[in-house]
């Protein structure tokens, strides 16, 4: 008798409607968790945001002896510490995804249209595969070849010893660098940047530049004065998708990037790019340890919140920055 | 086909298969204890050797390890979340309701890159080295090296950065040169990649293989010997925890075990540690 009951309901929908408002539930549930997701992790973060005010983005003090009073302040059970001045880890986590954003854009770009306009056939079947296997690399294989093989060749060969002894005993030149992050970084999220511009390369119509071809100009400035530009949408959301990954990338930084909350400074000319920093996502993985302190877990959840609320505003640009050129009739 | 989908006959059939996969796994864990533990990372890789070897004598007992850190380990057990801890420190005034017994001894050892010649340091020049006193290495006798000292520590969540700090620092924070990493194995990297390097590891990362030096510490070499009976200055205990009030009798068994049995001491030796009371 129930089945019957079963049936008359069943019936109400057909089997695509079923689907749809299957689908719908999907992507409610999906909705929910990501908007549950910012709400815990903001209010995790508040007693940090609350206590420091604007103050929490500003620089003063060591920022390493800030985090150590914080988690000292709750393994005692002391009154809760919550001084914090995230600055050098900020304009570290700038310079470095920054830096790998750039480099990683201009060579992308260029093989990007190699591989899809200049390459002979038997090389573009080698390529493609090859690009995406790289890019679904796990991060920590890359900070592993790192730690080998980049930081010590950056700090036994590039950097001199009056170098080294210049800035003694404040900061150590010890190859884990602003370089070394910056340089494997740009190893990481090349593939995808390359996977993603060569894909919107391709979507280019054939007769746009036949035509271009036909009234006589040369294959080179065609491709990059019709292809490019028309693809141009799609290099925003590959660079934008690029550069959420290296903002969020932490265990292999955390390995190269020197481990000290230091402002490297532009002012000391090439050693810059020596200096050891450490970016936020990565302060998050070298201090998890320390989740059990109260303040320490806040402090954390704080920087999280900051990472959080760039991403979805790297979101948010690489949108507005795709409206104005649909107004052309450039539709990725 | 279409017809015998109705809601009633997919759950039932989803139910077979669910019921199935609980049935099986059943038997398995019927009997067998599962003690939830926390606490020290460094001594993970040596607790994780004893776990398999005690559950292969006791195949009713598993263990659960979080390596959360030693403190944080000890206010586990004290809010009840966890049945033991490991930590690497002797007892405080704030673990009440806790109860330590000393399980086994390891050792902080310095060490630097086989490149250089130094054999000894005093604790005094090591506590200047790491806290940005001493910086070239002409300021260490018998190195024959006259380059700026590269100085490898461990962050400040690590039990044995705090230990260091204790034993060698005096207390003092270390230097900002000292290039901080989040592991031993790595300090060990590091000092093995370049020849200005200087680190302090557990006794399990400097042995043989590992690409570093050991130096004594006041003329005494980080050796088990002589951590064993304690005339190398950086030995520690290592501490098993439990609640005070009804604590569970099968970790009391198992901390026996660590702490008195012949194969026990054997796997500890092996695993790096210094066993101290077991039966040879």
């Amino acid at each position: 008798m129930d089945e019957d009951v079963v049936l008359e309901s069943d019936r109400g929908f057909s089997q695509d409607q079923r689907a749809e408002l299957g689908l719908g539930a999907l992507v409610f549930v999906v909705v929910a968790l990501l908007v549950a997701l910012f709400v815990f992790v903001l209010h995790e973060a508040w007693p940090s945001f609350a206590h420091n005010g604007i103050a929490w983005f500003g620089g003063g003090g060591s920022v390493d002896q800030q985090l150590q009073a914080i988690s000292t302040s709750g393994d005692l059970k002391q009154a809760p510490v919550y001084t914090f001045h995230a600055w050098p880890l900020i304009w570290s986590t700038i310079v470095i995804t920054l830096g790998a954003v750039a480099i990683a854009f201009v060579s992308s770009l260029f093989i990007a249209v190699f591989m899809v306009e200049f390459a002979p056939p038997w090389l573009r079947r080698i390529l493609e595969p090859v690009v995406r296997l790289l890019a679904s690399i796990p991060s920590v294989i890359y900070g592993l070849a790192a730690v080998l093989v980049l930081v010590p060749f950056i700090g036994n060969h590039l950097i001199t010893q009056s170098e080294k002894a210049s800035v003694t005993p404040a900061i150590q030149l010890s190859g884990s660098s602003l370089l070394a992050a910056i340089v494997v970084l740009t190893v990481m999220i090349a593939p995808i940047m390359i996977a993603v511009f060569a894909d919107g390369l391709r979507a280019v119509p054939r007769g746009w530049l036949e035509g271009s071809l036909a009234l006589g100009i040369n294959q080179w400035r065609t491709f990059w004065k019709v292809g490019v530009r028309t693809a141009r949408p799609v290099l925003v959301a590959g660079t934008v998708l690029a550069t959420a990954r290296a903002l969020g990338e932490a265990v292999m930084v955390s390995m190269v990037s020197g481990g000290v909350g230091f402002a490297p400074n532009p002012v000391d000319g090439l050693i810059f790019f020596f200096e050891p920093s450490r970016p936020l996502a990565a302060t998050i993985i070298d201090f998890k340890d320390e989740l059990s302190s109260p303040p320490m877990k806040h402090t954390l959840y704080a920087i999280a919140a900051v990472l959080l609320f760039s991403s979805a505003m790297l979101s948010v640009i690489g949108w507005a920055a795709k409206r104005p050129m649909r107004r052309y009739g450039v539709v990725p | 086909m279409g017809k015998e989908w109705t809601l009633g006959s997919r759950i039932r059939r989803l139910a077979a298969p669910a019921v199935a996969i609980a049935m099986m796994a059943l038997p398995a864990t019927a009997g067998a204890t599962t003690l939830f533990g926390s606490g020290s990372s460094a001594e993970q890789p040596i607790l994780n050797v004893l776990f398999r070897a005690y559950n292969r004598l006791h195949p009713s007992t598993r263990f659960n390890y979080l390596p959360d850190g030693g403190n944080a380990g000890v206010q586990d057990v004290q809010a009840g979340r966890r049945l033991f801890a490991v930590n690497t420190r002797p007892p405080l005034p704030s673990d009440a309701g806790t109860t330590y017994f000393k399980l086994f001894l390891d050792g902080l050892c310095v060490a630097v890159n086989p490149a250089n010649s130094v054999s000894g340091l005093t604790i005094t020049q090591a506590k200047d080295i790491f806290t940005g006193v001493a910086t070239n290495w002409t300021q260490i006798a018998g190195s024959n090296l006259t380059t700026t000292i590269d100085p490898v520590g461990r962050n400040s969540s690590a039990g044995s950065y705090t230990f260091f700090q204790q034993a060698i620092l005096g207390g003092q924070t270390q230097s900002s040169n000292v290039h901080p990493v989040t592991s031993d194995g790595l300090v060990a990297t590091a000092v093995s990649k370049d020849q200005n390097g200087i680190g302090y590891v557990g006794l399990a990362h400097a042995g043989k293989g590992s690409g570093v030096k050991t130096v004594t510490l006041n003329g005494v070499a980080c050796t088990q010997a002589n951590i064993k009976n304690e005339t190398y200055p950086l030995f520690r205990y290592i501490w098993g925890v439990v609640p005070t009030t009804r604590a569970s009798r099968t970790v009391e068994k198992f901390f026996d075990w660590v702490r008195t049995s012949k194969q026990a001491g054997q796997i500890i030796s092996r695993a790096g540690a210094v066993s101290a009371f077991n039966k040879k």
